[in-house]
């Protein structure tokens, strides 16, 4: 029921040293390599920003926490998703040459491509951690969670990674069906607007489990609240992280023989 | 012997849509939409260890599906590959990212091939030596040539020391010294007991490369064994001498010429052969086949049922029943069968081991005879014994009958009286080869005689000019070629029969002859004279 995940786990060194090659691959030839994987999005944050505090005079504090930096943690683990989400769901299709000419265990590229957001989100959070750490004294034992919270985004990613990978690879357009729901997830998900602000419907917005990962970062920064004061938010979690993975598992070996032929 | 890889009746079937909505469509209504393509169709084939193997095939006949099958980047539609030690699939491109320097290329496609980067470290060295790339390695791929591509592919894949390495056309870039190392090193592989499968449409790489070879068309194994015969059928087959149906046959068949027997009496030549032609089972199998001789130039055949005699079968052929069949040219002989609707399977007959019994002269030889065997193949060759100069000098059409004014003589054979020699013309429809014969009539002239080029010795050719008149309302439609027999009538009564060689164009009609139903061609553009009789629309 497990055996895609299985193999990751034997594989794991070898989807190590290929997501390092994919940052290499990523910033070859750029000058200033990975500087560019931080400049993009702390310029989107500061857009965001600009646009929802001064232009529509929309950035109050939120519960206390400065809107600028609630929105920064925010995007940080947004990214996470965003990036994560954006590149599984290609990774069959974008090493397609590897895959045709290659003997591999292809089960691992959603993996790789995971932990190759990931290495870019622990650079990005670096610096955001730094940034609020120093302006806003947010340094708290709670920021440990966010251990817990980037292990839970990347099992969350990694059930919708092999759930997408061999759709997508089989049906081009369903990868573009997935672009356009990333963009609805975008808006849908609390990131530049609280929650608080549905009222009694907030329960709907829950229902995306992308909000327990960016609800859980400013937690984890701001309001000192651990992720087992909410049970049964978290149940529902992992509940719905178990189901992606078994899916994800029965879809690629429905898949497989398919795409291997299309592809 | 020990086995490297097994492969039990693989097959792969591609589901072929012409409508991209296809697939959707089918599962909705449950009809089936697409076309089955069979990549490969129940090929089983075992290669073992410590032998290079070539797999041979033209494009897209399904070599390159099965060794992706073989190495596990396809998987098959039904049957089991069943592989021992390690595979490296050696394609010049698989692996290498362009963007990536050709250092990093190195660690990645070691990491693909499921290395550890300490694994690499220690390969690093003889990788970057072997692929002669020096200070490049650390450029960008994308700026290589794809000579320094192949070359750095190549260097990768042979250096991590596989147990069974696959080539898959890959010698065809680099330069000649480089593919020299690339196959002596591939022959220090063979000499570590390591399993190459190399594949190839070139026949002759393969056969001085590899100990055995299989041959795969249109999905399926034509045959399996030694790569020199396999190479050499395969190369029969690519050159278009032979279809697929007929190599199929030979192999399928045990087929051989043990004897060749002929004699020429009076009443002309004939012909014993006998062999043997049988099945798998060894059970004769020559009721379903005639033996089939074919004039090599015109394509003209004959052919005989075989019959059975001491194990094996025998089959006369006479002139008598073939008139004007056996004649100066080239023969070939083959093993022929009719199959249901229409079709037939021709192959040639083994003859490397047929014993030819020369005849004593009887007296009656009209023809020079010459039997022999090249490349396993029983030949004909007959001869005229003396030469005929011929010419003809004036064609015209008259009333639709065909006027041929010409000569023809046999130097040193003295032609004093009209009845020392006689001639008959023949013409034979290149389709059915149907023959028409036609009375010549001998008339005196001085043309060769007189002529000190044509006779210096002062002999007397008075009686060789040759008329013709040929009534064209009597021919077929048709395609027709031209002999003329001379006989002589004395001493040494030779008879020699030839194309009618006919080089004067420029005394015969250029324009087509026109008569109410069909329009007559002259046609002398190989210098042998040739008719076409055509219907008018």
């Amino acid at each position: 029921m497990f055996d895609i995940y299985k193999e990751m786990w034997k594989r794991r060194k070898m989807i190590q040293s290929l997501s390092i090659q994919e940052i290499k691959r990523e910033y070859a030839g750029t000058l200033l390599g990975f500087v560019w994987g931080l400049v993009n999005p702390l310029m989107r944050i500061a857009v965001f920003w600009f646009v929802f505090s001064v232009g529509a005079r929309a950035g109050g504090p939120v519960d206390g926490a400065p809107y600028f930096a609630w929105l920064a943690i925010g995007m940080v683990a947004w990214f996470l998703l965003n990036d994560g989400f954006r590149l599984t769901q290609k990774s069959f299709r974008s090493k397609r040459s590897i895959i045709k000419n290659t003997p591999f265990p292809i089960a691992i590229l959603p993996a790789v491509q995971i932990l190759f957001s990931y290495y870019i989100h622990l650079i990005l959070l670096a610096v955001v951690f730094l940034l609020t750490a120093l302006s806003l004294q947010t340094v708290s034992l709670y920021n440990l969670q966010l251990l817990y919270y980037d292990f839970a985004a990347v099992m969350l990613l990694l059930g919708i990674g092999s759930m997408t990978a061999p759709l997508v690879a089989v049906s081009k357009d369903f990868g573009r069906f997935l672009d356009t729901i990333l963009v609805f997830l975008f808006w849908m998900t609390p990131i530049f607007w609280s929650a608080d602000n549905l009222g009694m419907y907030d329960w709907i917005i829950k229902l995306n489990p992308f909000h327990y990962i960016v609800q859980g970062y400013r937690d984890s920064f701001f309001y000192e609240t651990g992720f087992w004061e909410q049970p049964v938010y978290t149940f529902y979690f992992w509940i719905l992280v178990l189901i992606f993975f078994l899916l994800g598992n029965y879809l690629h070996k429905r898949m497989k023989p398919i795409f291997l032929d299309t592809l | 012997m020990d086995i490297a890889v097994s492969v039990k009746d693989i097959t792969k079937k591609y589901s072929l849509y012409k409508d991209p909505w296809g697939p959707i469509k089918e599962v909705a209504t449950r009809k089936k939409l697409h076309k089955d393509f069979f990549a490969l169709l129940g090929v089983t084939l075992d290669f073992p260890k410590g032998e290079s193997i070539g797999i041979l095939g033209k494009n897209g006949s399904g070599k390159s599906t099965l060794l992706k099958i073989i190495t596990g980047i396809t998987e098959p539609t039904s049957g089991k590959v069943d592989v021992q030690g390690s595979i490296v699939f050696l394609d010049v491109s698989s692996g290498i990212d362009s963007e990536l320097s050709g250092y990093d290329n190195i660690f990645m496609k070691g990491t693909l091939l499921g290395y550890t980067k300490q694994d690499m470290l220690t390969k690093i060295d003889d990788i970057i030596e072997f692929s002669e790339l020096g200070e490049f390695i650390g450029q960008p791929v994308k700026n290589y040539s794809s000579g320094m591509k192949a070359k750095l592919g190549f260097a990768i894949s042979v250096n991590v020391d596989p147990d069974i390495l696959i080539v898959d056309e890959a010698l065809a870039v680099g330069d000649a010294s480089f593919q020299k190392k690339c196959m002596a090193k591939m022959n220090d592989f063979k000499l570590q007991g390591k399993t190459i499968i190399f594949v190839s449409h070139d026949n002759h790489a393969i056969e001085s490369f590899c100990s055995k070879a299989a041959w795969i068309h249109q999905g399926e194994l034509i045959t399996y064994g030694d790569a020199k015969f396999v190479g050499s059928m395969y190369g029969e087959f690519m050159s278009g001498r032979k279809p697929i149906e007929s190599i199929l046959a030979e192999i399928q068949y045990e087929h051989a010429i043990n004897q060749v027997a002929y004699a020429t009496k009076e009443n002309g030549f004939s012909l014993q052969i006998t062999g043997i032609l049988r099945n798998q089972q060894r059970k004769n199998v020559h009721e379903r086949f005639q033996l089939a001789i074919r004039d090599d130039r015109t394509g003209e055949t004959i052919m005989e049922n075989l019959s059975s005699a001491n194990q094996g079968f025998t089959v006369d052929f006479s002139e008598k029943e073939f008139p004007l069949f056996f004649k100066p040219g080239k023969f070939s002989f083959w093993l022929h069968e009719e199959l249901a609707e229409e079709k037939e399977v021709e192959f040639s007959i083994w003859a490397g081991n047929a014993a030819i019994s020369e005849p004593p002269s009887s007296g009656y030889d009209r023809f020079r005879y010459h039997f022999n065997v090249q490349q396993n193949n029983l030949q004909l060759a007959i001869e005229n014994i003396e030469k005929v100069e011929q010419q003809v000098n004036r064609i015209w059409i008259e009333d639709e009958l065909l006027h041929i004014d010409g000569i023809a003589f046999v130097r040193g054979y003295e032609t004093k009286s009209p009845d020392d020699l006689a001639m008959k013309f023949y013409l034979t429809e290149l389709n059915t080869f149907k023959r028409h014969a036609f009375p010549v009539t001998i008339s005196e002239t001085e043309e060769i005689t007189e002529n000190p080029a044509y006779n210096p010795q002062g002999k007397v050719y008075n009686f060789s000019r040759f008329q013709v008149a040929i009534d064209l309302r009597q021919l077929e439609i048709g395609s027709f070629e031209s002999h003329l027999s001379y006989i002589m009538e004395k001493e040494p009564q030779h008879q020699l029969l030839n194309l009618v060689w006919a080089s004067k164009a420029s005394e015969y009609p250029a324009e087509p002859y026109s008569a109410s139903a069909y329009t007559a061609h002259i046609q002398t553009a190989n210098k042998y004279l040739r008719l076409e009789k055509r219907a008018k629309l």
